[in-house]
């Protein structure tokens, strides 16, 4: 068999082999990194909360300078329009302020009944405390999470699971929390769901996100009513985290699967309320001792703070 | 690659001055692509989630301009500062991200240089792989997410890909001069 031997490669070529050799193993490393991240993420998905809380306070300063001169073109803005459309406004408010002015003294009195069948029935309800008063910095627009940065952290009292809410409704919760800033989920974001009641109906339901505009309602509870274009949905309580009677939304579209149009949207929302959850979820139990023999030593040290059970006798 | 220093000894002060502190050159892709994931948490006044993956095209464009100077460990990085800023799952953006350098520079070397209108096709195809990808690694990482929301945003990926291929060859005319070669 003739077999002539390779030619020699010259040291350059030599040397960019090696180079693309090494980039090759490097690239196919890293890649190989990410996709074991993506599947640690999905056993342990709050594995980086404090590197995604120092993110947010990197980035939220940027965006609260950057906004600021939008926000006073936006008040300009809102305030000329105040002015070209004061006499309409004044007209339709007075025909409706005399149609409000009943149905408060309705209300009035309604709300002195319902106080006293409460006090006859001894109804506790947990009061809801204010956490801060916030801006909101950002919304992304991004299409895979829909969420907001807040200019408010741990060192105002803001922890993860909080309830964010508007003027004109229910923002999202909070769901990261950096120390001077924290991240909004919105009711937009797919992960979002939001226990509420039909008022009409009284119908408990929830409310989903789809990453779009609007949202959808699902899960209904009980005798399937009708519903109606603009029936409104407030918050039941349900879960703990929302306050019960927060403004959630309208529905747009009655039929499956029924839209929902949110009745606040965070971009036109320059301040929001957190307030601490409704009814907090209590304490974790502390986990059953650990049942075995601990050494004298161990005690003496304070190892094992929780004392243990005493341990059972053994048959 | 084929950047090396000039000879020492026959550069005088002023020179050697200029060739070190010419180093900031290096950083210019990673520093433009990080400044575009920035933008991507901007406060946008629409309500619905359109706004273009930026920070991809930047990966795309500087991976065909400087291969060097993009390589798939640092699109790698940049994906994890998107993951930690868009609260996606950590390692959704950074391994695609990284993907992406990596079949641009695999794909460069294998078919060379194009017209625009024919990168501006691959680009497209790109977005819409890494669109897919996205989709399928929110559910692995067990946050799933619905798909019409990312088929609009390949959309308006695709539409603002010559924006972003124009601000980087501003930079790159900016920073390399004409060349192109550091």
């Amino acid at each position: 068999m003739d077999w002539t031997p390779p030619p020699r490669r010259s040291t350059a070529m030599r040397r960019e082999q090696n180079l693309a050799l090494v980039g090759a193993v490097v690239s196919g490393a890293v890649i190989a990194t990410g996709l074991l991240l993506v599947v640690v993420a999905r056993v342990n998905p709050d594995g980086a909360a404090r590197m995604r809380g120092v993110m947010l306070d990197l980035v939220t300063p940027v965006w609260s300078v950057v906004r600021a001169p939008f926000d006073g073109v936006g008040r300009a803005a809102d305030w000329v329009g105040d002015y070209l459309g004061a006499v309409d406004r004044n007209r339709r408010l007075t025909a409706e302020l005399a149609a409000a002015r009943a149905e408060l003294q309705r209300a009035a009195a309604d709300r002195r009944s319902l106080a006293t069948l409460k006090r006859l029935d001894k109804v506790a309800d947990p009061a809801r405390t204010l956490v801060g008063t916030v801006r909101i910095v950002s919304a992304t627009s991004g299409s895979v999470v829909r969420s907001a940065m807040v200019a408010a952290g741990r060192r105002d009292g803001v922890i993860p699971g909080l309830p964010v809410i508007g003027a004109d409704g229910l923002i999202g919760r909070t769901i990261e929390a950096g120390s001077i800033s924290a991240r909004v989920l919105l009711l937009t974001d797919p992960a979002s769901r939001i226990p509420v009641i039909i008022v009409r109906t009284g119908q408990a339901a929830l409310v989903v996100g789809t990453n779009r505009p609007a949202l959808e309602l699902r899960d209904k509870v009980g005798a399937d009513l009708p519903l109606r274009a603009g029936d409104r949905l407030v918050t039941s309580g349900d879960g703990g985290v929302f306050p019960p009677g927060v403004p959630v939304g309208t529905i747009i579209g009655p039929q499956e699967p029924v839209q929902v149009r949110p009745a606040a949207h965070p971009v036109g929302a320059a301040y929001v309320r957190i307030e601490a959850a409704y009814m907090a979820m209590p304490r974790e139990a502390p986990l059953p001792g650990f049942d075995a023999p601990v050494p004298v030593e161990a005690r003496r040290s304070g190892g094992s703070s929780a004392a243990p059970a005493p341990a059972a006798p053994l048959p | 690659m084929a950047w090396s220093a000039p000879p020492w000894r026959l550069m005088n002060a002023a020179e050697r001055r200029r060739y070190w502190w010419g180093h900031w050159r290096l950083a210019v892709p990673f520093a433009t692509t990080l400044l575009l994931v920035l933008v991507m948490t901007a406060p946008l006044l629409v309500p619905a989630p359109v706004f273009p993956q930026v920070a991809l095209l930047g990966i795309f464009v500087w991976a065909t301009f400087q291969p060097g100077l993009m390589p798939p460990w640092l699109a790698f990085m940049l994906g994890m500062v998107a993951d930690l800023l868009f609260a996606q799952p950590l390692g959704v953006n950074a391994t695609l991200f990284a993907a992406t350098a990596g079949f641009v520079r695999l794909f460069e070397a294998r078919y060379g240089h194009h017209a625009h209108g024919f990168d501006w096709g691959l680009a497209a195809a790109v977005i819409i792989a890494f669109e897919a990808a996205t989709w399928g690694l929110m559910a692995i990482a067990g946050k799933p997410v619905p798909l019409l929301p990312l088929g609009w945003q390949a959309l308006t990926s695709m539409v603002a890909y010559p924006l972003v291929v124009a601000l980087c060859a501003r930079v790159q005319r900016l920073a390399f001069g004409p060349g192109g070669t550091p």
